[in-house]
């Protein structure tokens, strides 16, 4: 066999990546086989089909690649600091910008909010667990296997090299010959099928496995923006499939879906990737508007003005996300009424997140705010984002869009909607629901330290790109001369970028600091929370509710705080628990083996795996698993420990 | 585990009436999985470079006997989870029998037909027509080849297991896959053999 | 028996689907314009997929889940046919050329 299609050439850096991941991995095994924790890690981790762990796993997940997606940024901005930088030669500058797209919104994004909705939106409806406990398992274990076919793809044959949207003709065999492209199919495939089924999942779980008396308008709002995201996976990520089926038919089996020739089409492929492209990042906001609304809820002390403007608002959005695609490319050539029709439909989304910014902005009035960490990221959230909404309704405009396209301004604009609108949400949800998972908080102080790191240097790092765009700097391009005049700007954005690294190490050096020394929390309500989850004892039982707890109202926690009623009414009886069990893991494992096969296609190793999943589907189906029951006296006797009794 | 008698075995459990509704959903992205397949194909129905078009290549015998064949299988299906919910083991077994040959029989003619195709030189490599029929009826083809081996599966759990809520939950969620997927094929049926020779 | 396993919903269900597509084959046999058959087939086929949502796989069959699944499938028609429509809308109909 030929190993060469095997091998990387040529950069110092990427040598400096294989031997810092061969010898992160022989540290990880040592370290296991030393402190014998295989057998703990392979029945707690593994093979768990406990949402809580899975949703733990999915956020260590996010924060492994938040880091590799970082270093892909620093190494981008620290190439364009200054004009004329040999930092990266233009093919690495390639993969690396790829890279960064890909794994900031598909495996860090993505999964960030996965693993939030799977700790928390089973606890705040008040359910031991999620629908359908294995399959969720299943999703992880796609997900995370998809996510490392990527990641190998930088150190095994080459990367994907034709930025996160993968255009044809440049994505096609003839312009990108290397394997890259045939990775980001397969491993976008892989884990989005892992995606798809978290949305069934999760659609059943919220429509179906709700406490008694939580009718559809009681749902917390982070359940609802969950709800919503989920029926966007649902029907967008199909389109997806679809589109990453063709472009492998097309690189592998030589297809014509998106070529030049023989009645191929290929802005066909932008197309399809914008139909799914434009609600996947609504899929990624979505949820973050439900942890800000919980968390300015909390920390206002009010309920959340506007709830069913809130609520219709987003599933306006849900609707009119799949409508604005071609937004994407109004300067392919279509005809003036398509760019019209388009135009108006993306101004138009505008409105339903208007209403949720004034909603916002009226639940902190007279309120009596207290300034946690969670809620300086939800306040310096309103004014970012409506900055990246406003430079939205700009780029909306389709005439003028001729003169920002591919622009930085275009970069400028989209990292001022995601930044605020995904990732501070998500490490506002990350600080303000730790101590429900781990049993205490993280350090204030340190993390208002983060904070002001972040939220000062995003600016810094973005705000110039407006005007480099304006000057006329193009997205993705490696260098640049000093007579452009772009070096001062860039330079200022690198500095800021170093700002944001300081920021999140800050950020990761609170977890370890907190979990030395933070005190435990014995109150398992350590915000003064509204919502179920914060009704059961932290860390929480594997059986989530000791007793199912009834509603009667929206907020039934807070409600039931200042009525000095318990929502717990009903005797503790035994509780139905699933079993754990390792073939969604080994399925993720064999998926991974078909998509490397795939990848450098090795047809007969190829269609061994492929028999191999049909197996273990199979093997699952004839699965008799009933689970097992935890009995009353044991309930009582965790409850009585969990919430420092003794017994 | 409670079970409900007051409703069919299928449904009886909070388990199989999540699993039901939960296959739903899924047949609901299997509508937009499709629907982007027949886009691709009704941008690329003109354009054939130099190969084949449709109305040259379609030829309605073949196409007829598939429709017939699905259609009956589909029939058949139902009957299968009337006689379940009937209790009649025997007669659901024979009528499951019956759609996952006739199911068979749908595979052997399409796979029949790719091969006359490639033969008169029609391939997926041709042009970005052929390509998106190819996928077309071959993402088509492929659901119902698996729905043969699950179909395979689930009966030899019947007849080891005998009709328990658990079988009676997958046969119903089988029957729903295989409906749906005679109504995909009456899509293609219509629009793309149909639309072609009109 | 025989009457018991062969339910008349859905023998007619099957017989209907039958015709339906026996019907649809006069676009290729019969001579009316291209708006006519295009009718044809779009009526004949959304009521085979009806005859079969309806009859065969019983949607409305479970009080509990009804709306949602209506729900379900409205949106999945809604995502398909703005993919189908739109993207037809910017290619062919739509296109400068």
């Amino acid at each position: 066999m030929d190993l060469e299609k095997f091998k990387v050439h040529g950069e110092p850096l990427i040598y400096g990546a294989m031997v810092s991941i061969a010898l992160a991995t022989i540290g990880i095994l040592v370290g296991l086989t030393y402190f014998k924790k295989w057998g703990y890690l392979w029945r707690e981790w593994l093979t768990t089909v406990d949402h809580k762990k899975i949703g733990v796993m999915y956020i260590l997940a996010a924060l492994l690649m938040l880091f590799r997606g970082g270093v892909d940024a620093m190494m981008m901005r620290l190439q364009t600091a200054a004009p004329e930088m040999k930092f990266l030669d233009a093919q690495h500058y390639n993969e690396v910008f790829t890279t960064h797209g890909l794994i900031m919104i598909l495996f860090m994004a993505m999964p960030f909010i996965i693993g939030l909705m799977n700790v928390i939106i089973p606890l705040q409806i008040g359910a031991r667990d999620v629908a359908f406990p294995r399959l969720n398992a299943v999703s992880f274990w796609l997900f995370f296997f998809g996510a490392m076919l990527l990641n190998i793809s930088f150190v095994i044959g080459g990367s994907p090299d034709a930025g996160w949207s993968a255009y044809f003709p440049l994505a096609s065999l003839e312009f990108s010959p290397t394997v890259g492209n045939n990775y980001y199919s397969l491993a976008l495939q892989i884990s989005g099928i892992g995606t798809l089924i978290t949305g069934v999942n999760f659609i059943v779980t919220i429509l179906k496995m709700r406490a008694p008396g939580m009718t559809l308008m009681k749902m917390p709002m982070f359940t609802w923006s969950v709800l919503i995201t989920n029926i966007i996976i649902v029907f967008a990520f199909p389109v997806l499939t679809v589109a990453l089926a063709l472009m492998m038919f097309d690189r592998l089996f030589g297809s014509q879906f998106f070529t030049m020739a023989n009645g191929g089409m290929d802005m066909l492929w932008a197309n399809l990737f914008w139909v799914w492209g434009h609600p996947e990042v609504y899929i990624v906001i979505l949820p973050a508007f439900g942890i800000y609304s919980e968390i300015i809820a909390t920390f206002s002390k009010k309920n959340l003005y506007g709830y069913t403007s809130m609520v219709f608002s987003m599933v306006i959005i849900s609707l009119l996300s799949f409508l604005v695609w071609a937004h994407h490319f109004y300067t392919m050539g279509q005809g003036v009424m398509v760019n019209s029709f388009f135009s108006i439909t993306t101004m138009a989304i505008a409105v339903p997140t208007g209403v949720k910014i004034f909603n916002w902005l009226f639940t902190l009035r007279k309120g009596r705010i207290t300034f946690t960490t969670p809620m300086l990221y939800t306040l310096a959230f309103i004014p970012i984002f409506t900055i990246g909404g406003v430079t939205g309704v700009m780029l909306a405009m389709a005439s003028a869009d001729y003169q920002y396209h591919n622009t930085m301004f275009l970069v400028a604009h989209f990292h001022y909607v995601l930044i605020p609108g995904a990732v501070f949400a998500v490490i506002a949800g990350f600080h303000y629901w730790f101590p429900k998972v781990f049993g205490f908080r993280l350090n204030e102080r340190l993390g208002k330290h983060a904070f002001w790191w972040i939220i000062i240097s995003f600016n810094v790092t973005f705000f110039p790109l407006f005007f480099l765009g304006l000057m006329g700097m193009t997205r993705r391009m490696y260098t640049y001369s000093e007579e452009t005049g772009f070096g001062p700007l860039n330079m200022l954005s690198f500095a800021g970028a170093v700002g944001l690294a300081i920021g999140f190490v800050l950020l990761v050096y609170n977890i370890y600091w907190s979990t030395r020394y933070m005190p435990r929390d014995t109150t398992s309500d350590p915000w003064d929370g509204r919502t179920l989850e914060w009704a059961t004892p932290s860390p929480i039982p594997a059986y989530n509710f000791a007793v199912v707890p009834k509603v009667k109202s929206l907020d039934p926690f807070w409600e039931a705080k200042q009525k000095k009623v318990s929502l717990f009414e009903d005797k503790i009886t035994k509780i139905h628990l699933p079993n754990n069990t390792g073939k969604p893991f080994i399925l993720g494992v064999i998926f991974f083996f078909l998509g490397f096969f795939l990848v450098f296609s090795m047809w007969v190793p190829a269609i061994v795996a492929g028999v191999g999943v049909i197996v273990m589907l199979a093997a699952m189906s004839f699965d008799q698993d009933h689970g097992f029951y935890v009995s009353a006296e044991e309930v009582i006797a965790t409850e009585k420990k969990l919430r420092g009794e003794t017994v | 585990m409670k079970i409900d008698a007051s409703k069919p075995l299928e449904y009886s459990t909070e388990e199989n009436s999540n699993k039901i509704f939960g296959f739903w959903v899924f047949l609901g992205a299997e509508i937009p999985l499709f629907a982007t397949l027949f886009t691709v194909y009704f941008v690329m129905v003109n354009r054939f470079a130099d190969g084949p078009s449709g109305p040259e290549l379609f030829e309605i015998g073949p196409v007829l006997a598939e429709t017939f064949l699905l259609l009956t299988s589909s029939f058949t299906i139902g009957l299968a989870v009337h006689a379940m919910r009937l209790g009649h083991k025997k007669a659901m077994m024979i009528f499951m029998g019956i759609t996952l040959l006739m199911g068979l029989g749908f595979i052997g003619i399409e796979i029949d037909e790719f091969f006359t195709y490639v033969h008169e030189g029609a391939t997926l490599q041709t042009s970005g027509f052929l390509s998106s029929l190819f996928v077309l009826l071959g993402t088509h083809g492929a659901h119902v080849s698996f729905g043969f081996l699950w179909g395979v599966g689930i009966m030899i759990q019947l007849w080891r297991r005998g009709i328990t809520p658990a079988t009676a939950n997958k046969t119903f969620i089988f029957s729903l896959f295989w409906h749906f997927l005679d109504v995909v094929w009456i899509f293609i049926f219509s629009f793309v053999y149909l639309k072609g020779l009109m | 028996m025989i009457k018991q396993l062969f339910p008349i919903r859905h023998v007619m269900g099957y017989l209907a689907s039958l015709v339906l597509s026996a019907a649809a084959l006069i676009v290729i046999y019969g001579d009316l314009s291209h708006a006519a058959n295009v009718v044809v087939l779009t009526v004949t086929a959304i009521i085979q997929a009806s005859l079969q949502l309806f009859v065969f796989m019983h949607i409305g069959e479970s009080a509990d889940t009804k709306k949602e699944l209506y729900i379900n499938i409205a949106y999945a028609l809604f995502v398909g046919l703005i993919t189908l429509f739109g993207t037809l809308f910017i290619f062919v109909w739509g296109w400068y050329a």
